[in-house]
């Protein structure tokens, strides 16, 4: 009876493995078509600098799950964290790479990308606050640097925590200038320095 | 009694034929291309390192272990490999943007920190990969540099 558990688990164990196989190949498949979906309409590129107003509200859109995100973080709610993260990717997706002049494309397909997987990070972790705070360092570097790109459409403060990952310091966004750190949430709510202010 | 017996002949036949179903290999690194040791400019300390814990999950050659050779243990540890490499391929990194490198080089940082990798049954199965406080140490020492410098080029 045990050889029969023991080979019943192998089978279980295999058909796993066969669908997890064909669920990636599926995957494979979805992000070609979409690839192309994007070079097909690159020929309707606009070379006109700043940002037209659909991206306007895409950057917005991202802004705004970025703060609610942060905003999260600063009172240690780890599952709005989560969703927030899941939000971001969204938003990220709504932006219309095909209305970007050249060099904005080519910025947001490195900073984009970076945001989209860190985001993604932190909507899987709805459990590991630490490990979403993490991700959010990195996140809020590239959302800056979204923002010095293709400007916030609202008042922003850029903050640092001059301890977070071994006092290396992290920095991160916010819509008010007093400090409400989302680094270490109620731990140390009020460390940290205002830096910058973005419009 | 019976009965048992026939189910466990089935399942021994579709043991056996499950066997002859073997996912490729990867070992994409000997085609040529890239070579991990090339874009990684570590010296020979961290180097070893890195090999002995990571490289069989998140690089293009894998060192399989013999029983790699039973399925559906193979298919498993196939799986392993595509979900590592999808996350994070040191056989390609050094093609990503330095920002996209930054942001890689920290998630090792902070999965060797919190000890969430190497993974535990990795760990289990290939006592290499088992790491000291002093050699987790120096990984992270040079994982922080590594990120220093790409921050001054991004």
């Amino acid at each position: 009876m045990r050889q029969y558990a023991v080979v019943f688990a192998m089978m279980v164990a295999s058909l796993y493995g066969a669908t997890e196989a064909s669920l990636a190949q599926h995957q494979d498949h979805k992000a070609k078509s979409t690839s192309q979906d994007s070079s097909s309409i690159q020929q309707n590129r606009k070379e006109s600098a700043g940002v037209n107003a659909k991206n306007a509200a895409a950057v917005k859109q991202i802004i705004a799950s970025y703060l609610k995100l942060k905003n999260a973080l600063v009172s240690d709610k780890s599952n709005d964290a989560a969703k927030a993260g899941k939000e971001i990717v969204e938003a990220l997706g709504t932006l219309d790479k095909s209305l970007l002049t050249t060099e904005q494309a080519k910025l947001y397909e490195d900073v984009g990308e970076d945001a989209r997987e860190h985001a993604e990070h932190i909507g899987e972790n709805a459990k590991n606050i630490g490990h979403q705070r993490e991700h959010f360092a990195v996140l809020s570097q590239d959302v800056y640097d979204l923002v010095k790109t293709f400007g916030a459409g609202q008042l922003l403060y850029k903050n640092f925590c001059p301890m977070y990952n071994d006092k290396k310091g992290a920095i991160w966004l916010s819509e008010t200038k007093t400090i409400k750190n989302p680094y270490y949430g109620k731990k140390m709510l009020t460390c940290g320095e205002f830096q910058e202010e973005l419009k | 009694m019976k009965r048992i017996k026939q189910i466990l002949f089935t399942l021994l036949i579709l043991f056996i034929v499950i066997q002859f179903i073997r996912p490729a290999r990867n070992h994409g690194e000997q085609a040529g291309q890239l070579n991990i040791a090339a874009t990684f400019n570590a010296p020979d300390t961290v180097l070893s390192l890195f090999r002995n814990a990571c490289f069989d999950c998140h690089g293009n050659d894998t060192d399989y272990p013999w029983y790699s050779n039973i399925q559906p243990v193979g298919w498993l540890i196939e799986k392993d490999i595509r979900d590592g490499k999808a996350k994070l391929n040191f056989s390609e990194l050094g093609s990503l943007s330095p920002r996209r490198q930054m942001s890689k080089w920290q998630n090792v940082e902070n999965r060797i920190k919190d000890g969430t990798m190497p993974l535990p049954m990795y760990q289990l199965m290939h006592p290499r990969a088992r790491l000291t406080e002093a050699e987790r140490q120096r990984l992270i020492d040079w994982v922080r540099k590594t990120i220093d410098t790409l921050a001054s080029q991004r």
